[in-house]
Order: C-alpha cells, then structure tokens, then sequence
C-alpha cells in the first residue's frame, strides 16, 4: 500500500451514492504521475475504487472486467453492488496467501425490480483478502484511511442529497488527502444517482 | 451388420454418428426414459408445480426412503423420469453447482444459469470417451429475481428448453395432450397442482395415495419476504409438499 | 568404556542464539489532546481513558492542566513522561512567582517548555503538548510542541492517538482549507470563530475520534480559558451545552487578574 500510495471514499446519500480517488500514482516518497484514476465503473450505476498496489489495481481490474463480462452474457443481466461485491470478495480470496495489495470499495445503486421498486443505495468495502463490511455511512481505504474516518465522521449526515453529498465526500477527501504523503496530486468524484453519474476532477492542492 | 442387435456398429460407440446424423446412445438413453415414471410440472401465475408417481415394485419397499423430487438449492428443484441412479448423480452434482455459484456470488444462481450448467455435465457425457450418457430427462423449477419463476426441461443429449407445462416419462404424450387442454395463462398454484394431480391420474396404475406420488411447489415471495433481516436466511421458493399436504390435496 | 569417552555432539554444540535483552522505558498510553484559539478565548481539550496495549488502565486520568489564570497545558503520549513533565512546570512556575512576583506570560512558559524538553533532548520526555490560553495582548493562543521542544504557535492543533483523524478535519473547518469564501463575502482568517462553533467542532472531534479509534474515548474535559471582561454568556447562556455536558468556573489560582477559566466536562462512549 505505502509503496504506490492513493486513497479512496464512498458515501452514502439520499438516492445517491458518491465514490471518489485521489489521481497520485507514486514511487514511495516520489510522485510519478498525477493522471491515476482508481475508481472504475462497472455500468452505469455500479462504480469500485481500489487503491493499493498500482501493478495489483491493473491487473485485478483486468480480472474483474473479465468475470463481470462472463457473468453478464451468462446471466443476461447486470451484475448488482451487492453481487458484484461477492465477486471481488471471492476473487480476494482466491489468492488468500499471496493476496492482491488493494482494498477495493464499491459503490452502487441496485435497479428496481418488481420486488424492490425502491432499492437502497449501496456501498462495501473489503481487505486485502476480500473479508466484507457494507457500512451504512461511507467507506474509506488507503494510505489517507485514518484521515479520511476523522473527516468523514465529523462531516458526513444522513440522508443528503446529491449536491451536498458530492461537496462532503469532496471535502472529505481533499482534507484527508492534504495530511497524506503518499495521497493527493488531485481529486476524482463520481455521484451517482438513479438516472446518471456525474464525473467532476477537482483543483487541489497539487504538493 | 457388425455386432448383435439392430443399431450396427454405431450403437456401441456413443462418439460416432451414424449415417442419418444421430447419435445412437442418446436414442437409447431417451427410450429408457421413455420406459421411466411420469413427472410433469405446470408453470403459474404465482408459482411451479411438479408432481410425479413414486411407485414401488414390491409392497414391502419402505416408500419413505425414496426421493424423486429434489431440493437443489432454496429456489430451485428437480423432479426425473427415467434411470434413478443417474439422478442422484446429477442432483449431487447440481447441489455442488448452487453451492459454489454461492460461494463466488453470494447467492443461489438463477434458475437458467443452474439449468445451463447441468445440461453442460449432461452434454458432456455425449462426447466423453469412456462414459453413457444420462439415462433421464429432468424438470426443472425454480423462482430467481431476474425472471421470476420458470420451468425448464433437459434431456440426455444436453439440449435444454423452457415449458409453461410438460409432462415426460411413460405418459408423456397423454400428459401433454391433457395438459394443452387444461392449461391456460392465468392459472393459479392452487388450480395448477389440481391440474398435475388430474393429469398424473391419467393412466395412473392402482391408487393415487400421498405415498405413491410426490409434489414439489415454487412459491413466489413477497416484497416483503424478501427483505433481509440481520440473522436470518431469506425463505425457501422452492419445497416439497409434505406427505400430509399432499393427502389434503388429494382429498380435495 | 568406549561408549563415555566422548560426550554426545548434542552437549557441546550450543543449540540456541544468543537472546539480546533491553530495557524499554517507554510505553505509549493512548488519549488525544486537541486545542482551538478564539479570538479572546482559548479552548484547550482532551479525552479521560489511559491505556496501554489493548487494556484500559483507567477511564478517568487527567491530561488537561491549568497552570495559571490564563494558562492551561494538555499533554498526551507517555503518560509517567506527562505527569512529571507537568509536575517540573508548575513548579518553575511556582519559582517564577516566587522571584517576579506575578505569575509567566503564556509566551514565557512556551518558551521554557522548550528548554525543558530540549534540555532532555537524549532521553527525551515522551509527550506532545498543547499549550493554550491568552496571549500577553488578550488574544486566544494556541502552542503545540514536539517530544524535544520544537514549537510553534498557531489556531489550532491536535495530538496524540487520533491526531491523525482529527487534524485534517480542523484544517478544514478552523483554518477553511479546501473552502472557499462566497463571491463578495469577506475572506476567511482562521482564530476568529465564535465560542459555540468552536466547542461544537471540539466535540464532533472527540465523539468521531471516539467512533473510530480504540484508545479514545470515556469522558472529556474541555477548558475554555477567557480574556479579562469578557462576556461568558456564550458560555454560560441557556440551551449552550448539550444536556449531558457539565460547566464549573475554576477559581483564580493567584491573586486573580480576571482571567476566567471554566472547565466543561462531558462522557464520552465507553467501548
């Protein structure tokens, strides 16, 4: 984890749930390059972020759009957050002794079906080994994770809705990414609501 | 012609085609299914029936101990006509599938993909050397959130379809016919586990009693039901009936 | 005979490595400390539980100190260090008066803070301090210090176990990082927040630190330190403090220059 650096958050809102990553890939105390997304989507209401190890984030990314695509023609549906986080889980524990250096965080909101017109957003996050926790409030890891459980429990509130979720989690980030060494160099929000996902990069402090 | 009976030389070796493009064996294994009990299921508007005869060559066979409707995960059950050996194979091999399905996915597998995967293992066993293929066709039913409740057949050769009813086994043909004429669109369970019991009692030989028939049911859940509690398992979709709700049935 | 000449290998190879024994007379006890300056008042605050390794050593051990009228020193790390560490203070505090007649300026005491420290620089004092309290010009004041006495003064700080979750949240809402002020409205200057908000943040910091990290938490004691004069109704007013919150005026330690200091007490969760 401490050798690439990189953090990620997702909270929870009103109908809406937001994931966000720092942009620094570095090389211990020295930055590489400050274009290093590390969420990705998986449709267009199912987002995950892993931070960790950069060679471990690729390739495990790699893995999971290969699985997801077999589940996808296999089942003829999408894949759900809570599905897709047992996916990762399973996939984690595979290699439970040479594990994966990431702690991956998901962040969706389900579809409505007839039995559940109105799901509930969703978010989990994982160690390295892929042992589940779906927290009702936000998910943090990385190397910012101590920083980002002070600000996020002091900033974030239930039930907020889109625009003041994505000014939390944003806040919650960037705060949390300036006391970390090894995370920042910018800052990536994805919002996530029932009918789209916003994708906004933000200034930040870039030392 | 090479070798005793009819089939020539092609009807030993289960790998080669013959002349008119069929696979042999796999005739062979649909006749022994042919010979085998009738099984039917019926699709309704809130859930599956299956239902098939249990009869035991000798009155002194405790019946209690035979298993022809098989639980294979909480939403999904087989129901067989033909060899019952070959059954428990697959039906161990099925529960194996769900369970580790379950274990990737964290829940059981949709009732497509479960009969998809079944009928792999059942193909499979036409084109491996040294193995027969499956002497039974299956019933399978099953409730998932994707598609709701379905019920779908697959035979020895590995091909699989969907049914809104069928029946197979040694009164396949009378049970269809019967069922065409009684099945419509907006049967209830209720009505439809009726309609299995008349039409299993089509050519059924000596009394219809709960210990000479079995009935396996989807149920279709609630909203409600389907609400995750902390500690608690979501219900069971699919179940046998008991031996005394299929009296009650019967007497009905 | 033979058989006994000569003793089996297994007696003269030694079978173990050298064990290397040392004396460790550190330990860490866990607790966090955190202070805020206002603009004529100082708020210097920390959490009650002691403990070592996993075990609780107390759910009440005090960290917070008031020195003079208006000074109060919060200390967190080694708790033995801290203890003593006070103990040296207030008594060159007390040799202080004895020689000037009136008691040491808050920039005084950072100052000799430092040389304390730094005077054990090779077997250090293994604590963080916060000093807060009001400046010689009235203003609210906040230092913070290293093991060996680095120090500087500024609007706000945390330590100790949760430093590392509450500081980057106090950089945000004490010193506006990340914010910007709205089109036309007056820029930010950290240090001047209104008391209320003030114990509102010390509070969401504790109760989070205490959510979060395992060596916080069971009570919390707030000093709030305020200028000659000035009002306390910010303070002292009805619906101000939570229900469970409980708030004494600590009495003037010397002859009294009034200073106030009140001390806020408040539980914290216990698991």
């Amino acid at each position: 984890m401490e050798l690439n650096g990189g953090s990620v958050v997702a909270m929870i809102g009103k109908d809406c749930v937001a994931i966000a990553s720092d942009l620094r890939l570095g090389n211990q105390s020295v930055g590489v390059a400050s274009n290093f997304e590390k969420v990705f989507p998986v449709n267009d209401k199912l987002y995950y972020g892993i931070p960790g190890l950069a060679s471990d984030v690729y390739t495990l990314r790699e893995h999971l759009r290969f699985r997801v695509n077999m589940y996808r023609m296999k089942e003829e549906r999408e894949i759900t957050p809570k599905t897709f986080t047992h996916l990762v889980s399973s996939t984690l524990y595979e290699k439970r002794f040479g594990p994966f250096f990431v702690e991956p965080v998901v962040a969706g909101i389900p579809s409505p079906t007839p039995l559940d017109p109105h799901p509930r957003p969703f978010i989990s996050t994982m160690d390295t080994i892929g042992c589940i926790t779906t927290p009702k409030d936000f998910a943090v890891a990385g190397t910012a994770a101590d920083k980002l459980y002070g600000v996020a429990e002091g900033l974030w509130e239930p039930d907020l809705e889109p625009e003041d979720l994505f000014e939390t989690i944003s806040q919650t980030l960037l705060n949390a990414v300036d006391r970390d060494a090894l995370s920042g160099w910018g800052v990536v929000v994805h919002l996530i609501t029932a009918d789209k996902v916003v994708t906004r990069t933000l200034r930040a402090r870039m030392d | 012609m090479s070798g005793p009976g009819s089939g020539g030389a092609y009807s030993f070796s289960l790998t080669t085609f013959s002349p008119s493009g069929k696979l042999v064996q796999i005739e062979h294994a649909l006749a022994a299914v042919a010979g085998g009990t009738t099984s039917l299921g019926i699709k309704a508007t809130n859930g599956i029936v299956l239902a098939t005869e249990k009869k035991a060559p000798s009155l002194l066979l405790d019946t209690t101990a035979l298993e022809k409707v098989a639980p294979i995960c909480p939403n999904i059950g087989f129901v067989y006509s033909g060899m019952g050996p070959d059954f428990r194979i697959l039906v161990a091999k099925a529960r194996k599938i769900a369970q580790a399905y379950w274990k990737v996915y964290g829940e059981y597998p949709p009732t497509k993909v479960l009969v998809q995967e079944v009928a792999g293992v059942v193909q499979k066993a036409t084109q491996s050397g040294g193995v027969r293929p499956y002497g039974i066709s299956l019933l399978i039913a099953g409730w998932d959130s994707h598609r709701g409740q379905s019920l779908w057949q697959i035979d020895p050769s590995g091909s699989y379809w969907a049914w809104k009813a069928s029946a197979i086994g040694k009164n396949m043909v009378n049970g269809k016919t019967f069922l065409e004429k009684r099945y419509n669109d907006d049967l209830s369970l209720e009505d439809a586990i009726h309609t299995a019991l008349l039409t299993l009692k089509e050519g059924f030989e000596g009394q219809m009693t709960e210990q000479t028939i079995e009935l396996g049911v989807v149920t279709v859940p609630t909203a409600e039901q389907m609400q995750e509690k902390p500690g608690e398992r979501l219900p069971p979709t699919f179940r046998k009936l008991t031996e005394s709700e299929v009296r009650d049935y019967l007497s009905l | 005979m033979a058989l006994y000449a000569q003793p089996p290998t297994s007696y003269s190879v030694p079978t173990t490595a050298p064990i290397e024994h040392r004396f460790n007379p550190y330990s860490d006890n866990g607790g966090t400390i955190l202070a805020i300056a206002g603009k004529d008042f100082s708020v210097i605050a920390g959490d009650t539980r002691q403990s070592e390794g996993y075990s609780i050593q107390t759910r009440y051990a005090r960290k917070v100190w008031q020195l003079t009228d208006k000074v109060v020193l919060a200390t967190n790390g080694f708790a033995a260090d801290g203890n003593n560490f006070v103990k040296r203070v207030k008594q060159r505090l007390e040799w202080y008066e004895h020689a000037h007649h009136k008691p040491m300026g808050l920039k005084s005491i950072a100052r000799m803070i430092q040389t304390i420290l730094y005077g054990k620089r090779f077997f250090p004092y293994y604590v963080y301090n916060i000093l807060g309290g009001i400046e010689e010009d009235g203003s609210g004041a906040v230092y913070s210090f290293d093991p060996v006495g680095s120090y500087e003064r500024e609007a706000c700080r945390a330590a100790g176990a949760a430093q590392s979750l509450i500081q980057p949240f106090l950089d945000n809402q004490v010193y506006f990082k990340n914010q910007q002020p709205a089109p036309g409205s007056a820029p930010f200057v950290p240090g001047n927040l209104p008391l209320s908000t003030i114990l509102s943040l010390v509070v969401d910091s504790f109760t989070s630190a205490t959510e979060r990290h395992i060596e916080v938490g069971d009570g919390m004691e707030i000093y709030v330190v305020m200028n000659r004069g000035r009002n306390t109704d910010d303070l002292l007013g009805p619906g101000i403090l939570a229900e469970s919150m409980h708030v004494e005026e600590l009495g003037a330690l010397g002859e009294g220059g009034g200073e106030k200091t009140f001390l806020v007490t408040s539980p914290l969760k216990r698991d």
